[in-house]
């Protein structure tokens, strides 16, 4: 990889080329990375990194950063809800010779249907309350929200606790939302 | 010599012999950046592919064995059982595939294609062959196939043979990097379709689904512990239509329980498409019966 981070880039910022077929994405992107403080470049022009909405052009040799692009080869690899300072983050590690990965896309793969058994299953209002917990309420705020007494909430929290095996509220909220990731059914 | 040293030269000149014989077995795909993966022939015309690896384009460059370059195009792609099929412009040799069954325990041979004619090889076990299941994208794969033997990316889509030379599946990567095999049975049954119509059609009501349990004030009236949690309704989609909103429970399709997931998954088949649904639900506390017409799912 060449060592692109010498080159002249302007103070703080690089050069960056974006490739996006969708003209509303690429305004969007040409906004999050100048906003990021680097140089938005034509797709031709000297750039130090290249970020690609999806798959990049073939025979690309410049350091790519892809959003939800299908090559999990490239030095930076996102998905397409980056953030914008993961899309910043990436954009100077790719350019600095390292390579970018969400812990998610390790976990990518073609896998089983995850199925959560029986007495582990939360209640429709224990994914009220989650979501309060989630919020980052207390418990007499959710009192409150939901309009049930502070002991049936510290009765729904316990439950949580024991059906997500998690020990703390952040826990809680963790192992339910990665959950609702894996376990989310279209139909 | 002992037997024994015979027996280990034996053993290794039969797997290079078999490795070589499967050089017209794949062919390199190639990708952005030098990179390629390897995709199986099946027939003179046609190669199977991993579809999670494959770049969302039409149209793409192959290396067959001896290094000639062809073209590609796609033929169809199908997410849920993770294969895609390339139509090459002209036709090459084609090795006869014969359906092998995987055994735990058993000799499996991945081949690769190396991108520049060859074929790279590796040798493992099957570490687990299991009964049929369903990926998280809702299709049936004929047997559970866990490979014991590393894969690299480029090798990603070649065949995986048993000690006889049949061929138990194509390799892919599961979870975490495990290598796990798609069943040639799969694939004999997937292929025709994509073939026809370039996808397989599934039934679909445009709802997001949580499996929850069902309060307790209601599991005598529902009649059963769990259900699917609406989260989230498709605007327009056949379920808003049926006036199905976000927090109904589902308890029951046609008569199918929800209770698990993948019993009613068979109910959303390709043969679903227009059919009227019986959908039973909880709704503020109330058990009621709601009528949809199950659509086409739409291209993701």
């Amino acid at each position: 990889m060449s060592d692109a981070a010498s080159k002249s880039a302007p103070a703080g910022g690089l050069r960056v080329a974006i490739y996006a077929p969708d003209l509303l994405r690429r305004t969007a992107l040409s906004g999050v990375v100048a906003e990021a403080g680097h140089i938005v470049v034509g797709a031709q022009d000297a750039a130090d990194v290249v970020l690609a909405d999806g798959d990049c052009l073939p025979g690309e040799t410049r350091p790519v950063v892809t959003l939800g692009g299908a090559d999990y080869d490239l030095p930076g690899v996102l998905s397409r809800q980056a953030s914008a300072s993961q899309i910043d983050a990436a954009i100077r590690a790719v350019s600095a010779g390292l390579i970018v990965r969400v812990p998610d896309a390790m976990d990518a793969g073609f896998g089983v249907m995850r199925e959560t058994d029986g007495p582990a299953l939360l209640t429709p209002r224990e994914l009220e309350v989650l979501a309060t917990l989630a919020e980052g309420m207390t418990n007499k705020a959710i009192a409150r929200r939901l309009n049930i007494s502070l002991h049936t909430v510290k009765f729904h929290v316990e439950s949580l606790f024991r059906k997500l095996g998690a020990r703390t509220r952040t826990e809680a909220v963790a192992k339910a939302s990665d959950r609702r990731r894996y376990e989310t059914i279209t139909l | 010599m002992t037997d024994q040293a015979d027996f280990l030269a034996q053993f290794s000149n039969a797997l290079a012999t078999r490795t070589e014989a499967a050089k017209d077995a794949v062919v390199a795909i190639r990708l952005a950046h030098g990179r390629h993966i390897t995709g199986m022939v099946w027939r003179s015309d046609i190669v199977v592919v991993s579809e999670q690896s494959l770049p969302r384009k039409d149209d793409f460059e192959l290396v067959a064995a001896g290094g000639s370059v062809l073209t590609a195009r796609i033929a169809g792609r199908d997410p849920s059982t993770n294969i895609a099929v390339l139509r090459l412009a002209e036709s090459i040799a084609s090795p006869p595939i014969t359906v092998g069954e995987a055994h735990t325990g058993a000799v499996a041979l991945a081949i690769g294609a190396d991108g520049a004619g060859g074929v790279s090889a590796r040798l493992g076990l099957v570490n687990l062959a299991g009964a049929e299941w369903h990926s998280s994208r809702g299709g049936l794969i004929d047997r559970r196939i866990v490979l014991d033997l590393r894969l690299a990316r480029s090798e990603e889509g070649g065949p995986v043979f048993d000690a006889a030379g049949a061929c138990l599946g194509m390799s892919t990567f599961g979870p975490r990097g495990q290598v796990i095999a798609i069943p040639t049975a799969t694939i004999e049954r997937i292929v025709p379709l994509l073939l026809k119509d370039g996808r397989i059609a599934r039934g679909w009501l445009g709802v997001a689904l949580q499996a929850v349990a069902v309060p307790d004030a209601l599991r005598q009236t529902a009649d059963q512990s769990s259900g699917l949690m609406v989260m989230s309704v498709v605007e327009d989609g056949p379920a808003a239509q049926a006036g199905i909103v976000a927090g109904d429970i589902i308890l029951s399709v046609d008569g199918a329980s929800t209770h698990r997931f993948r019993k009613i998954a068979g109910h959303f088949g390709s043969d679903s498409i227009g059919r009227k649904a019986d959908l039973r639900l909880i709704r503020s506390g109330t058990v009621i019966t709601v009528q949809t017409t199950i659509a086409e799912r739409p291209a993701a």
